[in-house]
């Protein structure tokens, strides 16, 4: 009975702290309507925020909860509002999810900038971990009494906010209709950054609670994560209700306290599985969700992506196959190895380029695909021990396949919903493998057999071999999956050319219209999230080979979702896109990371400016990613527009392929470095289309190039409405239409 | 007639668009104080979108918006709503989700007093009183019309825009609805009212307009703008 | 027996009735209109004979099979195509690519084989928009995207086809083009369904005329008939009974 009793109260009290969290989460979502992935790490910055001002700077408890629960907690929600949410209405839904998954991210980056990973941080209890009573037997410490009350404080705080004051009724009212609020004399941007202060200081509050309760240790991916299972309690309310989130947050903080208490622990299965039940339930709820009704489409989308011809996408697919090889000719073993890294995470990346760019659907968990696949192939593939270990093909395409059906179990449940929810899906499936599979490393006996998925908590994968092409050496690893990535891509430009590409594009563009001409939106969905998936596991597979040994960070949430953005920052819609985003998840970001590392250690003097611009590299390509909002159609996109501007400028190309291989020359004996080669050839590459447009420009036998426009003439409203037309920014002239009619 | 007063509200030249697709070419209007000014004519006249641009919720591309003689081009919805003018937008100008008291609550963003409106709105349509904490959402369709309605009656302001009071509505509900405009007109209240039913509205009009394809094509006293409502409706 | 037909339809949205026990038909070789003022429940009515829409009560009845229950993709599939008034375009694919994927999708359920290059060829032609075949979508005058929403109906060969509201946003030129089209179809033995706000023109087309007024169904008849019907003057320019209040 006592046991009951304990585990009941600390149940209630973890169900206390995810309300906190949920309901903050629920209150920006409905005036702003934006699912804010960053909860959990603004939870987190303002716990470390917390953790400063007490034990770096000694302050009293009371005096840092007024100023970072109090202070800090709403400014981050306000400034956030002000500086890039507001500018999210009336943008797609993927828009939205990227932005605040790039300010997660960067939170993140900047946390560990500031509060150095490798030192411990701890948050102690209120009152210290020896304050507590004992009621009928049981122990409540003061801190679990003050989460309760926190709890019931807030839950009537709310409720007399939303009921009893006039600002709290505006705040509903905003959800309903904006513009009444406009006519009612409101501003509804008031209510918004009110709501996303107000949300911020509830996941602060929530941090700074539940870090206590969770062992005191204080750490920036963790705490993000932890808070972020508060997610599944905002789904009982179906991101509407406050008092049913509540209900939902209570039940989650029992159920993963009784399977603690009545599970048996031995191994490692019952705390594994006490982490993962949020995501479990979150799935469930996802599953017995109601249908949503077709509608038409509710947002103009700004992002325009071309679509290469096939012949165009083979042709620049050789020269890549070309110009790697020439490159890596450069490159020391070790170069070899990390740029081979580089374009398997660029086969993920392709993935999200079928998935997001040609079908409009989200995945947040890319790499937990290309996990599956390991597990699998490491299984079921691998051949001989010791450095003569291999992985055969069998093992690999079992692999994919395996990787593809995960895929399509995953994303069954929620294809009925809105993206938002497949979303949600795959965040919760990324949460449930890596917190259930790769952490399993206890022995199952089934069908006579005895097997341990993830052995000491790591697997080693051997490379491929296939006949008499074996990956071991680095060179032919490089080769082969640059020329996998080439066939993909090649394979994905015909498939977007082809009919079920366009099925794509529709569906993607007008579901109602789609289904309206006969198509199954379920079926299309659904085999074009396991070809993504298949994609991911491929990658993932050949990741895992050029990582050597793989762990459960290899596979980590927060690597898919900062792949995801890179993707994203770069161009979703573009197979280049995949590539660029690709190589700078897998090389780029950790090379520059490491080479101002290695250059803060070789001079000393030095050191913190080369550190800090090694974090810098992090936080500013977060910093990227949350201004896609204003430019969705990735960088890469305004390259292509610029060289395609340049077909005129013959000369210019010639030129700069005379400059380019005098430079390799140059570097092929040594004359200069591979990095200066790497650097000039870059900036040769992003200068050229101004080159090219100075050159044009000169001749000027043509028409304005749409680059120009504006440049070196007075904007006019003819050349405003050009602009517009050619940049695709006729969102409105639809809307036009139904309003013509109203 | 002649020697009027200052338009409150006066629209002059005014084009309006959505993107590319203008809707709007070049509208003139005024509304005189204490007046009734009905604005009529199909749907897809443009109407609605000269009832959104009064209201400050709608760009202008060209001409002039002036509140009582001043230029007020760009002015926003809530500014437009704090310089008394208040605008009903056709369909349902209520929030579902809030009590009929809350609702009247979110209306006070102008100034007025909850109890003033209460008071007010309660005693003109006393079935709101009986269902004040009941969800707006969830009454019938006149009810909800009464309760968008309420708004003019407590909040004082100087212009009321009522876009399709009609819209879904039984006669009989309609009748008394523009009973109680025709009210307010009398108390001094100038009205601009959009309405496809123009019969509904034309006995307490002072002035009517004709709108079709974005222009206004009549305006004159209500029994000359009548007489051509068949045929431009219709098509004879 | 007519091919649609719907029967006692009733639709509520919360507490109210937004059509309420309306049965229509129509059929094969003629043009129909649905009209009504403003918030009648013209669209509703499309959307439940769609498919976007569940009704509270009533049957939807295509080709006398009962069809309530069947979603929109199998709806289009039995041979119902429809346009809409909020324009569904496909804005990143072409002219030619939005009407040449509703053959795609038409293709993709079932053995049937057509040349799909061809086929395309024939609609652009018959709907006059070969001339823009290449332009991108979201770049041609609305009037004739209208077009573009109909041209990509027909690719699905129909038995059906409902038009919310295909004149708005056309210049007189354009309608008048749109009209012989779909007089022409009619012929052909399609039956067309419109909704439109441009009486005259539904006047001039209709064989046959459905008119809602709050949800309800006041009135069905020839042109002449309902163009003289009191109960539809009234709905249109308001009732005596308003008129003396």
């Amino acid at each position: 009975m006592s046991t009951f009793l304990t585990y009941t109260i600390l149940g209630l009290v973890l169900g206390s702290v995810y309300s906190i969290a949920a309901s903050g989460l629920v209150l920006t979502y409905n005036t702003s309507g934006i699912f804010n992935f960053a909860h959990g790490a603004q939870a987190m910055f303002g716990t470390f925020l917390y953790w400063h001002v007490t034990e770096r700077w000694g302050w009293p408890v009371w005096l840092a909860l007024i100023v970072v629960v109090g202070l800090a907690g709403p400014a981050m929600g306000a400034a956030l509002h002000a500086v890039i949410m507001r500018g999210l209405r009336g943008t797609a839904d993927v828009t939205k999810i990227i932005v605040t998954v790039a300010v997660l991210l960067g939170t993140v980056y900047l946390a560990q900038w500031i509060w150095n990973p490798d030192e411990a941080h701890t948050v102690g209890m209120f009152f210290g971990a020896g304050a507590k009573i004992t009621v009928g037997g049981v122990v409540v410490r003061y801190h679990e009494i003050v989460c309760l009350a926190a709890a019931v404080a807030i839950a009537a705080g709310l409720r007399v906010l939303f009921t009893r004051s006039r600002t709290g009724v505006v705040m509903r009212g905003s959800v309903d209709d904006p513009d009444l609020l406009r006519r009612n004399g409101h501003d509804p941007e008031r209510a918004a950054m009110l709501s996303w202060a107000l949300g911020s200081t509830l996941a602060v509050l929530a941090g700074v609670l539940i870090v206590p309760i969770s062992g005191g240790g204080l750490d920036a991916n963790a705490l993000t994560l932890l808070v972020i299972d508060a997610f599944a309690a905002a789904m009982f309310g179906r991101l509407r209700s406050i008092p049913r989130t509540f209900a939902g947050a209570m039940v989650l903080g029992l159920a993963a306290n009784y399977v603690l208490a009545y599970l048996p622990s031995a191994g490692t299965f019952t705390g594994n599985l006490r982490v993962s039940l949020p995501m479990i339930i979150l799935f469930t709820v996802l599953v017995v969700l109601p249908q949503d009704r077709l509608r038409g489409a509710a947002v103009r989308t700004r992002e325009r992506y071309r679509v290469p011809a096939v012949r165009a996408a083979a042709v620049w697919a050789a020269a890549l196959v070309a110009a790697v090889y020439l490159y890596s000719l450069l490159l020391p073993e070790s170069g070899v190895t990390t740029f081979a890294l580089g374009m398997t995470f660029a086969i993920i990346a392709l993935s999200l380029t079928v998935l997001t760019g040609y079908a409009g659907e989200l995945n947040l968990a890319p790499l937990a695909f290309g996990a599956v696949a390991t597990v699998v192939a490491f299984h079921f593939g691998v051949e001989g021990t010791g450095l003569a270990a291999r992985m055969n093909i069998q093992g690999v395409l079992l692999a994919v396949v395996a990787a593809a059906l995960v895929g399509g179990l995953v994303a069954l449940p929620a294809l009925r919903l809105r993206g938002l929810y497949l979303a949600l899906a795959t965040m919760a499936f990324g949460e449930f493998l890596s917190n259930m599979v790769l952490r399993d490393t206890t022995e199952h006996h089934l069908f006579g057999t005895t097997f341990t998925l993830f052995p000491d908590g790591s697997l080693v994968v051997p490379p491929l071999k296939v006949g008499p092409l074996d990956l071991r050496d680095g060179t032919t690893f490089l080769m082969t999956a640059t020329v996998l990535f080439a066939l993909i891509a090649v394979g994905l430009a015909a498939l977007r050319n082809g009919g079920y590409g366009r099925r794509l594009a529709a569906m993607k563009d007008s579901p109602a219209a789609s289904a309206m001409l006969g198509q199954n939106l379920v079926r299309l969905k659904l085999s074009v999230f396991m070809i993504s998936a298949a994609i991911a596991g491929l990658g993932g597979v050949l990741m895992s080979s050029a990582t050597g040994t793989v762990a459960q960070e290899n596979f980590s949430f927060t690597g898919s979702l900062a792949l995801l953005m890179l993707v994203v920052v770069a161009g979703i819609g573009y197979l280049s896109g995949a590539l660029v985003g690709g190589l700078m998840a897998g090389v780029g970001s950790a090379v520059l990371v490491s080479t101002f590392g290695d250059l803060a250690l070789a001079n000393e003097g030095m050191a913190t400016i080369y550190t800090a611009l090694g974090h810098l590299v992090l936080v500013g390509t977060a910093l990227v990613g949350m201004g896609v909002g204003r430019n969705p159609s990735g960088f890469v996109h305004d390259i292509i527009d610029g060289y395609r501007a340049m077909r005129d400028a013959k000369p210019v190309l010639y030129g700069a392929g005379a400059l380019g291989a005098v430079l390799y020359v140059l570097a092929l004996t040594d004359v200069i470095g591979t990095w200066t080669f790497a650097l000039i050839a870059l900036c040769a590459a992003m200068l050229l289309p101004v080159v090219g447009r100075s050159y044009l420009a000169e001749r000027r036998t043509r028409p304005v190039p749409l680059e120009l426009a504006g440049v070196d003439e007075p904007y006019t409203d003819e050349l405003r409405a050009r602009l517009d037309r050619e940049l695709g920014l006729t969102a409105a002239l639809e809307k036009g239409g139904a309003r013509v009619t109203a | 007639m002649a020697e009027e007063a200052a338009p409150l509200l006066e629209l002059e030249g005014v084009r309006a668009g959505y993107g590319a697709i203008e809707v709007l070419h070049g509208v003139d209007l005024a509304l005189r104080p204490g007046s009734l000014l009905a604005l009529l004519g199909p749907n897809g006249g443009g109407k609605s979108t000269a009832m959104r641009v009064c209201a400050g919720l709608h760009p202008l591309a060209g001409g002039e918006l002036r509140y009582a003689g001043r230029k007020v081009n760009g002015v926003s919805a809530q500014d437009a709503a704090r310089l008394g003018v208040c605008s009903i937008p056709e369909g349902r100008g209520i929030f579902p989700n809030l009590t009929v008291r809350e609702n009247l609550w979110a209306a006070t963003g102008t100034g007025a007093r909850l109890a003033d409106l209460e008071e007010k709105a309660y005693a003109r349509f006393p079935v709101l009183g009986e269902r004040r904490h009941q969800l707006a959402g969830s009454m019938s369709g006149g009810e909800q019309q009464m309760l968008a309605l309420s708004r003019a009656l407590g909040t004082d302001p100087a212009v009321l825009l009522l876009d399709e009071l009609s819209m879904g509505l039984a006669p009989m509900i309609v009748t008394k609805m523009y009973e109680t405009v025709a009210e307010l007109v009398q108390g001094g209240l100038s009205v601009l009212v959009a309405e496809q039913f123009a019969r509904a509205v034309l006995p307490i009009a002072d002035t009517a307009a004709l709108m079709l394809n974005g222009r206004v094509v009549a305006a004159g006293p209500p029994a000359e703008i009548e007489d051509r409502l068949s045929s431009d409706y219709l098509g004879g | 027996m007519s091919l649609l037909e719907t029967k006692a339809i009733t639709v509520r949205f919360g507490g109210n009735t937004a059509v309420d026990d309306v049965g229509l038909t129509v059929d094969e070789g003629r043009i129909t209109g649905l009209i009504g003022p403003n918030g009648a429940g013209k669209t509703t009515m499309f959307n439940t004979i769609t498919g976007l829409q569940k009704p509270a009560s009533g049957q939807v009845l295509l080709d006398g099979d009962d069809i309530t229950k069947l979603s929109p993709a199998k709806r289009a599939r039995r041979g119902m195509a429809r346009t809409f008034q909020r324009l569904e375009l496909f804005l990143s694919l072409s002219v030619r690519d939005n009407v040449r994927v509703a053959g795609d999708i038409l293709r993709s359920g079932t053995r049937k084989r057509f040349d799909l290059d061809e086929e395309t060829d024939k609609v652009l032609e018959r709907t006059g928009l070969t001339d823009i075949a290449g332009r991108d979508v979201s770049d041609i005058p609305i009037g004739r995207a209208r077009v573009v929403e109909v041209a990509r109906a027909l690719m699905t060969s129909p038995r059906v086809l409902l038009l919310d509201e295909p004149a708005s946003g056309q210049t007189e030129r354009e309608t008048e083009a749109f009209a012989g089209m779909l007089t022409g179809l009619a012929a052909e033995g399609l039956a067309v369904c419109l909704v439109e706000h441009d009486l005259p023109l539904v006047m001039r087309l209709c064989a046959t005329i459905h008119v809602l007024d709050y949800g309800a169904l006041i009135a069905s008849g020839t042109p002449r008939e309902i163009k003289e019907s009191p109960e539809v003057i009234a709905a249109y320019i308001g009732t005596e009974e308003a008129s003396h209040g």
